[in-house]
């Protein structure tokens, strides 16, 4: 999941060599958190967060396979 | 001229099996291959074993050449196939298996996805079908912007029956604005589905649609006009 998201977020921006995407296990969750380049943010947010809610139900969908809730957040 | 081939190997329980894993795993790497063109050489026919004692799989290899396993998409224009690799790529992150069919015509370049786990494609109310489609658009979008084509993901017939669906509510709420000469507020969709219902009432008499409320509530108010 982390790889789609990374390869997702390297489509968007335009300095895909600042996109990282860093695993953190928790007891309840696994959180995503996708860096960018500060000037990118807006390209991973998108007009009225769209870019972003879109980024958030596709990794929601592909973490059933996961059974565990995965979370994502956005960090330049 | 030296043909080339093209071969995968796969195992199964059964060599039944084992030819369709591999069958699967050459679709994969060449979407549309001509599979009556695929042939299949059996390595082992594997050995079921008792209680698990002395049990190996079935073992084949599946042949195709080239030119089959490269002929079904030859009309696909590069958008085209550009968009199927994208869609593809997001699906199998995704962890859907499937065929993946693309159509294009002037405007529109539709990809269809065809398999065993569609509803954890399409999502709740079709939220993740419509972030597949929403972000190829804007990643197809951003790399051409010159010559762009909207795109549709669909997954077996959904958009066709998801919009009859609609279709038929927003006729119903018109019909129901007018008679009781008050707005209809409609439930929360996506912005594919509102525009569904725009366009199934921009010709119809006596009434106009506007959406409000902010996403992911967003929603379609049919107002009766005097």
């Amino acid at each position: 999941m982390a790889d789609l998201l990374e390869y997702l977020a390297k489509q968007l921006v335009d300095d895909p060599d600042a996109v990282r995407v860093e695993r953190v296990d928790e007891p309840d969750a696994v959180v995503l958190r996708l860096h960018v380049a500060q000037d990118d943010l807006g390209k991973v947010i998108g007009k009225q967060g769209r870019i972003a809610r879109a980024l958030r139900t596709i990794v929601r969908a592909g973490s059933v396979r996961e059974h565990r809730r995965v979370q994502l957040e956005i960090v330049d | 001229m030296e043909t080339q081939e093209i071969s995968v190997e796969a195992t199964g329980e059964t060599v039944g099996e084992a030819k369709w894993a591999a069958l699967r795993e050459l679709e994969k790497q060449h979407p549309g291959l001509d599979k009556s063109a695929v042939h299949f050489q059996v390595v082992t026919e594997g050995e079921r074993g008792l209680l698990g004692v002395g049990f190996s799989p079935a073992k084949v290899v599946a042949t195709v050449s080239a030119g089959a396993a490269a002929a079904a998409p030859v009309d696909e224009s590069e958008l085209a196939a550009e968009t199927r690799a994208l869609v593809t790529r997001i699906v199998d992150g995704i962890g859907v298996s499937g065929r993946i069919d693309v159509n294009e015509d002037d405007e529109v370049i539709t990809v269809s996805c065809a398999g065993p786990d569609l509803g954890m494609l399409i999502g709740r109310h079709g939220q993740t079908i419509d972030a597949v489609q929403y972000l190829a658009n804007a990643i197809m979008w951003r790399r051409h912007p010159q010559d762009r084509k909207e795109v549709v993901v669909d997954a077996a017939g959904y958009r066709d029956r998801r919009r009859v669906a609609l279709e038929s509510l927003a006729v119903r709420s018109a019909e129901r604005a007018l008679s009781d000469d008050e707005p209809v507020e409609l439930e929360p969709m996506t912005a594919v589905e509102r525009k569904v219902v725009h366009l199934r009432l921009k010709e119809f008499d006596g009434v106009e649609t506007t959406s409000e409320g902010t996403e992911p509530n967003r929603f379609v108010v049919v107002h009766p006009v005097a």
